[in-house]
Parts: C-alpha cells; sequence; structure tokens
C-alpha cells in the first residue's frame, strides 16, 4: 500500500478521534435500556468486558493487517484469492453500508420523534447525506478533521450530566455483582453495537502514517468510548431505577430534558442539534470507507462509489417506515457485528497465523 | 487554475490589438507617442545636437532642467556614451530595443537621442511621483503601537517595512502584472525563515495572472486565492507595517502591488483574522481575554439572530419561564413571524452600513444616527418588530465590527443569512446542518496550499499558543508550524527561559 502518497494521510495520533467518534453514535442515547434487561444494575460491569474485549479485537485487527501491510481487500485477496476474497469483501462492504444505514435512519427516527414529528424521512436524509457528501468528497483528511470537530464540540455535552447527579440516588448501584456470568455476557453481547464501528480501520489503516504507531492511539481510543459509556451508563442508573429505565427508550436524551439553565431549558432540543456532529462523522468515515473499499474491488471511481452509496443508503433509509423496523435493523446489524467481530476477525488471525506460516516456510 | 487558463485563451486572441506586443517600428512609436498632447520631443542644439522626448506629465520638468540639461549641454558630445558618462544618475540603459523603449518611456524614463530616426537611444529614469503622506492606520487602528499605515507607492511601502527589518536576508521579488497597467507587484519574504515551497506559489500565482488591468492588491487577493468563490478571505489584507514585517518574520510571504495601501499576508489561518495586531502591544492576559471576547462576539454575532428564528419558530418549549414572560410582551403585538421580523431588521442594518460606507464621514454619522435611534425606536413603537430582537440583531451588528480584519467582518455578517434560512426551515437543527456545511468548506479550504483552519485541524499544539489565547513572548519560542518555516525556533529558549536567583 505505499501508493499512497504522503498528503493523503493523517497522523498517527487521529486513530483516536476516528475510533471513538465512529464507536460513540446513536446507541449511546439509548443503549442503558438494553443492557439493563438482562444485567440490571450491573450492567456496567458488562460495559467494561465489552471494552476491553474489544481491545483484545483492535489488537487482533492490527496484527491481521499489519501482516499482510494491506487493508481488508488485499487481505481478503491475499489470503482467499481473487473470487472468495472479492466475495468475503463485498460480503464485509455490505455489512458497513448497512451500518451507516442504522446510524442515520437512526438519528432520523430520533429527530422525528424529539423534535419534528412531521418532517417526512426523505428530506433530512437528503440534507445529511448531502452534507456527508461535501465532507467524504474533500478526502481521509478532511473527514478525519470532521472528527476531530466533532469530538471537541460534543465533549462539552458531558457536563450536562451535572444536572442528573444532583437527584441522583446512588443505593440505586447497590448490591453489586448481583447477577449471574450469563446475565452478564448477555448483557456484553448486548453493549456489542455501542462498540461497534471501530472495524472500519479495516480499510482506512492504510491511510495512517505509521501505522504501527496509531494502535495505541486506536486502543486510548477505545479506552475513551468505554470511559463515556461508563459515565453514561452511571448516570442513567443512579437516576433512573431499574423500572423506569425498561419504560425510557432514549435515556439520555430524557436526561437532557431536566437540564434548567437561566436562559434555557428543555436542552434536548439543543443537545439533538448538536449530536448531528457525533452522528455526521459516523456517516462520513462509513461513506468514505465504503467507497473506498469499492474502489479497490471494483474498479469504480471512488467518487462514483460514493455517488452510488449516497443513492442506495437513501432509498433504503426511505423505505424503512416505522419504529420496529428500525429497531429490527438495529438489532441485525448489531448481530452480525458480533459475529463479524468476535467470530470473524479471530478467524482471520488465526487463518492467516497457519497460511502466513506455510508461505514463509515456501519462500525460504 | 482553470480561471487563469480561460484567460489567457482570451488574451491570445486579444494580443493583436495590444500596442506593446507584436512587430513595432521605431517610428511608428514615435507616431503613437506624439499624439498624445503630454509627450514632448526637444531638439537641443547649443554644442551638440540631441533629442530629448518624454512625458511631461510623468517627468517633472524641473528634474530635466536642474538635474540633466546642465550636465550635458556644456560639452561636446560625439555618442550617447559621453552622455552616459557625463550624467550623475545610476540606472540609465542604452538600447535599440523598441518595445524596451515604449515600455520605459511609458514608465517615466526620458530618452536621449543623437538622431532623431534613429532607434538607439539612452533612457535615464526620473519618475516623480505624487504621494500621499504616510497616515494613520484607519482601519486597523491601535493606541499603542506604532501609528503608520501604507501609502499608494510601493517604494515607501517597502521602505516602511525594510526599516523595520535591517537584514539581508529580507528578499523583495518584483513582478509585473497585468496587460494595460503593468502594476509592480512585490513578493516580500525573510529568505531562510519563509518556506521557499510557499514563496514559490505566490510568485507562481502572481506570474500567472492574466487581466488587462490590476488596480489594488485586492484584485490580486482575489485572483490568487486557493478558492476563488469562497466568502472566506484567505490572506489576509492588512495597511500596517508593522504587521507585516512581524508576520514576515514568522516565516510568511507579503504581496504588496503599487498603487495600493495594503499588503497581503499569506499562508493564513483563520485565527489569524479575529487576532488585532494590537494583541501583542497588550500584556498577554489582557490580551488573551480580548481574543476570547472576540471570538464570542463572532459566534454571537453569526448565530444570535438565527437562534432566536429557531427557538421562536420551532421550540418555545426551551424559553424559561421567567424569559419567556418578556418575550411574549415584546412579541405580542408584532404582525409577522421572527423569520420576517428578523429578515427585515438584519437588512436595515446592512442598508445603515453601506449607506454610512458610501457617504462622507460626517454625513455618514448622521445617518447612523437617525437610522439606528429613529427608524429603530419607530419600528418598535409601530410594533413592526419587537425590541428584543432589535436588541439582538444591533448587538450582532456590533459585534461583527470587533473582526479586527475587514474583509472578515464582511463574511461575518454575510454568513448570518443562511443561517436564518436553516434556521427557519429546521430550527435548531438547521442551525447545526449550516454551520456543518460551513466547517465542510473551512476544512477544504486552503491559503497557499497551506491548511486554512491550521492549529484547529490539523492539531498543532505549539501554534495554539498564538490562536485563540495569546501567550507571553516568554513562551512564544517557535514559529507557526503551519507556515512550515524553515528556521523553526524564534529564540533561544534556554536563555530565555533562564531564571535568577533571589538576590541575583
Amino acid at each position: 500500500m505505499s501508493q499512497i502518497s504522503e498528503n493523503k494521510q493523517i497522523s498517527p495520533y487521529m486513530a483516536f478521534y476516528m475510533v471513538t467518534t465512529m464507536q460513540i453514535g446513536v446507541g449511546i442515547l439509548g443503549f442503558e435500556r438494553y443492557i439493563a434487561k438482562t444485567a440490571g444494575h450491573d450492567a456496567w460491569i458488562s460495559v467494561i468486558v465489552g471494552g476491553l474485549s474489544f481491545n483484545v479485537l483492535i489488537w487482533m485487527i492490527y496484527r491481521v493487517l499489519s501482516r499482510e501491510n494491506a487493508d481488508i481487500i488485499g487481505v481478503h485477496r491475499n489470503l482467499f484469492g481473487r473470487w472468495i476474497g472479492g466475495t468475503l469483501s463485498f460480503l464485509l462492504l455490505i455489512y458497513f453500508s448497512s451500518t451507516i444505514l442504522t446510524v442515520l435512519r437512526t438519528y432520523i427516527e430520533v429527530i422525528q420523534i424529539w423534535v419534528f414529528p412531521e418532517l417526512g424521512t426523505p428530506i433530512i436524509a437528503l440534507i445529511l447525506l448531502g452534507l456527508a457528501y461535501s465532507y467524504v468528497i474533500g478526502g481521509i483528511r478532511v473527514v478525519a478533521g470532521l472528527s476531530v470537530l466533532g469530538f471537541f464540540i460534543s465533549l462539552p455535552l458531558f457536563s450536562l450530566k451535572y444536572y442528573a447527579l444532583k437527584n441522583a440516588h446512588y443505593t440505586n448501584l447497590l448490591p453489586i455483582l448481583d447477577h449471574s456470568f450469563s446475565d452478564l455476557m448477555a448483557a456484553t453481547k448486548g453493549v456489542t453495537l455501542d462498540y461497534l464501528g471501530l472495524e472500519l480501520i479495516l480499510l482506512y489503516m492504510p491511510f495512517l502514517k505509521q501505522p504501527e504507531k496509531s494502535q495505541k492511539w486506536a486502543h486510548f481510543g477505545n479506552l475513551f468510548t468505554m470511559f463515556t459509556y461508563l459515565i453514561t451508563v452511571f448516570v442513567s442508573f443512579v437516576y433512573f431505577n431499574q423500572e423506569q429505565l425498561q419504560h425510557t427508550i432514549w435515556a439520555t436524551l430524557t436526561l437532557w430534558k431536566i437540564v434548567d439553565l437561566p436562559f434555557a431549558q428543555r436542552f434536548e432540543y439543543a443537545g439533538i442539534a448538536l449530536w448531528l456532529f457525533v452522528i455526521l462523522p459516523n456517516i462520513c468515515i462509513g461513506l468514505w470507507s465504503v467507497s473506498r473499499g469499492i474502489h479497490r474491488l471494483y474498479k469504480i471511481k471512488q467518487k462514483s462509489a460514493l455517488r452510488i452509496m449516497i443513492l442506495v443508503i437513501f432509498i433504503c433509509s426511505v423505505l424503512i417506515i416505522d419504529r420496529q423496523q428500525i429497531d429490527i435493523l438495529n438489532t441485525k446489524v448489531s448481530q452480525i457485528g458480533f459475529y463479524i467481530l468476535y467470530a470473524y476477525i479471530p478467524f482471520l488471525f488465526v487463518i492467516q497465523l497457519i497460511l502466513g506460516k506455510g508461505r514463509k516456510t515456501k519462500n525460504g | 487554475m482553470i480561471f487563469f487558463k480561460k484567460k489567457k485563451k482570451k488574451q491570445q486572441q486579444e494580443s493583436n490589438s495590444n500596442s506593446t506586443k507584436g512587430t513595432l517600428t521605431f517610428p511608428e512609436l514615435m507616431k503613437k507617442l506624439k499624439a498624445s498632447a503630454d509627450f514632448s520631443t526637444v531638439k537641443q542644439s547649443s554644442l551638440s545636437t540631441f533629442y530629448i522626448s518624454y512625458y511631461k506629465t510623468l517627468v517633472n520638468p524641473e528634474f530635466v532642467h536642474r538635474d540633466l540639461l546642465p550636465y550635458i549641454t556644456e560639452i561636446p558630445l560625439k555618442n550617447l556614451d559621453d552622455i552616459q558618462k557625463h550624467l550623475p544618475l545610476d540606472g540609465m540603459v542604452k538600447t535599440d530595443d523598441v518595445h524596451d523603449i515604449a515600455n520605459k518611456v511609458t514608465a517615466g524614463f526620458i530618452l536621449i537621442q543623437m538622431n532623431k530616426d534613429d532607434p538607439e537611444g539612452l533612457l535615464v529614469p526620473s519618475l516623480s511621483t505624487e504621494n500621499r503622506q504616510i497616515s494613520i492606520p484607519e482601519t486597523e487602528f491601535s493606541v499603542v503601537g506604532p501609528k503608520e499605515a501604507f501609502v499608494e507607492s510601493l517604494d515607501t511601502n517597502l521602505n516602511l517595512i525594510r526599516k523595520r527589518l535591517p537584514i539581508p536576508e529580507f528578499t523583495v521579488k518584483e513582478v509585473r502584472v497585468g496587460k494595460l497597467s503593468k502594476t509592480r507587484v512585490a513578493i516580500i519574504y525573510i529568505d531562510g525563515i519563509a518556506d521557499e515551497e510557499n514563496v514559490n506559489t505566490a510568485i507562481q500565482r502572481i506570474t500567472d495572472i492574466e487581466y488587462d488591468h490590476v488596480v489594488d492588491s485586492s484584485y490580486i487577493n482575489q485572483m490568487i486565492s486557493d478558492n476563488e468563490n469562497s466568502p472566506f478571505p484567505q490572506l489576509i489584507d492588512t495597511e500596517r507595517p508593522d504587521r507585516v514585517a512581524s508576520v514576515l518574520s514568522e516565516g510568511k510571504v507579503a504581496i504588496m502591488a503599487d498603487g495600493s495601501p495594503h499588503a497581503l499576508t499569506g499562508p493564513t489561518t483563520i485565527v489569524e483574522f479575529f487576532s488585532a495586531f494590537e494583541d501583542y502591544f497588550l500584556n498577554w492576559t489582557l490580551a488573551s481575554v480580548f481574543r476570547l471576547i472576540r471570538l464570542m462576539a463572532v459566534m454571537f454575532s453569526v448565530l444570535s439572530s438565527p437562534l432566536y428564528v429557531a427557538v421562536l419558530t420551532f421550540h418555545y418549549e426551551m424559553i424559561p419561564e421567567n424569559l419567556l414572560a418578556t418575550l411574549v410582551a415584546s412579541r405580542n403585538d408584532i404582525p409577522f413571524p421572527p423569520i420576517l421580523e428578523a429578515i427585515v431588521l438584519e437588512l436595515s442594518i446592512e442598508l445603515l452600513r453601506e449607506a454610512g460606507a458610501r457617504l462622507p464621514s460626517k454625513v455618514g454619522q448622521t445617518i447612523g444616527i437617525v437610522g439606528g435611534i429613529v427608524i429603530g425606536t419607530a419600528a418598535v413603537q409601530a410594533g413592526l418588530t419587537s425590541n428584543v430582537l432589535l436588541i439582538i440583531v444591533a448587538l450582532a451588528a456590533l459585534a461583527s465590527f470587533t473582526t479586527p480584519v475587514y474583509q472578515m467582518s464582511n463574511t461575518i455578517r454575510l454568513l448570518r443569512f443562511p443561517f436564518l434560512l436553516f434556521a427557519q426551515f429546521l430550527g435548531v437543527l438547521g442551525v447545526a446542518i449550516c454551520f456543518a456545511f460551513i466547517v465542510s468548506h473551512l476544512l477544504k479550504l486552503t491559503s497557499l496550499g497551506r491548511p486554512y483552519i491550521a492549529p484547529l485541524y490539523p492539531l498543532r499544539v505549539n501554534d495554539l499558543k498564538d490562536a485563540l489565547i495569546r501567550l507571553p513572548f516568554s513562551v512564544q519560542n517557535r514559529r507557526p508550524s503551519s507556515v512550515r518555516p524553515q528556521d523553526k525556533a524564534k529564540m533561544n529558549k534556554k536563555r530565555a527561559k533562564e531564571k535568577h536567583d533571589i538576590e541575583d
């Protein structure tokens, strides 16, 4: 992958922003309910377990890619040959596209439920995708810039937790370790969706200068995400009791409602607007990676690939109409993502280990 | 680049009509020159005969009679070399190139010939220019610090900068731009500090300019900017020689045009547009606070009226109870929706500003008072606008004037109109979307090929010391890395940091 010129590449530390902004998406606004369903007030343990296991996965992804010195499409081609490798890459790209769709459609749903009930999906999808287009067309540097800015714009939203903590019941968290191991594991599986997104490193890693240096940043990024989720879960758990939480779809958004500043209240309107800067990097990094993948796979110009992708995602997002479908989409994508990360990546890791050794001895 | 290509093609078509290009014989040239009433050819025949031709309007006749003729009329002369030998002037050129003669004579040289129809002549420089006195900076006024501003003469301006940087590395490259105006454009930099690539980019872009007349440096600013469709200025436009000297020492490049009292400096970043040069004359704590206030002012100026429209149109739940009463009272009798109210008020403020800018300063002030007080009060009392919005709009206009660079303050005032439209369409979300569009534009923007929002992205922690805030000079030990200076260190950090013991 030495053909990428240096002025197109981004600094290694950008991996931090790219990983966290990709992981923290729309899920954080309401994931407490899902994980608390099985693990109750102990679900924060699942958040930690999930986060740490993703660190292992990051390590594996870096090993897999650095051995071949390529992106996942190159790895697939080297390991499985042109046809099987190409098919695997294609399936992976479909999965990535569906994560973009999930994020976009869920955010549109949030907008429709909380701010503009009358607003049609096509209009807002068109605007958001147009916005994403204007970023992705500028290349990976612009997309990375957006994720840095998005990170810093959304950082102050943490301070809003203060209003919830004013009314906190810390005893909600007791007794610790009240749930069985299998309950915790089920919640860990549920939390996976919220850590998903870092697997896009598989496609953009060749664009990081000195990828080996970026690995630690990717780990930091994942840890930052874990930290964010921990705070979120903690605040939601001490504010709501478990039964209340089961009836709260968007816990974080509900918490923003209680913000009371002298010049503004009902902060969720502003919060949802600011959340655009969390969602947009998600969509942009996704679109960039997928269009890049298509370009690598089929020798289509990346610009055309991007336009096709935007059209496809636009059509799909319009076709999804109600809450049930969005819920199904979220569950399915998170399940597929779970298997891709916890099964396919280790599988790739092992296969490469076996095949790689074989090839080396052949060459030697 | 397409822009330049287009111009080039056009220029080739027109080049036949261009008088100074193509083949031209000497008698033809003389005929053309004599067609002007202010061109004079005098035959001198005291001891020997020779002809002196010049534009009376470009050359001071006093110079001819006092500094030129006395030296050569008293001596017998055989040829032009004799004249050249006896004249105590430098910069004389002996040539028989008709184009050279045409160019120089029209630029204020005196042509001396031994023979009227012989193309060989001696060109003596003697341009007399009418200069304005160096005056106080008006758009970038500062209370403390130097009170000099550039004038229209390039040489005077270069003098103002050079005396602040008396080093041999201070380099001036000169290019002539404009088919008709032949404007002298100087590219100024400090050799060994400025990045060669930046200098070359600047020179390259300026020599590529194809246009018939370049009146002011702002023409050049638009022609060489990286994205000419962007409302954001990509080079800083300053009238302060001290500011130019200071940015040159940071490793940037300055561009000056003859006839323009403004220098352009680049590569620049967006934060520079919000730093007044006066920030460096104040203590760093004060300067930092003022910079932050200015930044807030910009945010307020762009976002306040759009947010008013967004909240009052879509999200009245966001207004706290106590504030609601005030707002309701002020908007009670207003017949218009917030967006109409806001646009009308914003436009009338723009109207006032535009009228004030076009009128002589004394009348302008009166217009400001009449417009601001009389119309504003009347509009509120008539129930056409709410006084809360009037306050917001007036404050926003005031805030936009705190931007130290004039071109940027224009941009900021313009920016709020798309925000207003988005706010009317999608409320607070629309404001965020509009902001995201602008961020996308800014991320793609470059200045002389360097990223425009540099210290923020790509993140340069070192440059942040002099960006949103200004830290003391003792920690400003490195030149901004976004301009890639060849010599990165501003000073010896160790010596600057040396601490004295209590009684030393």
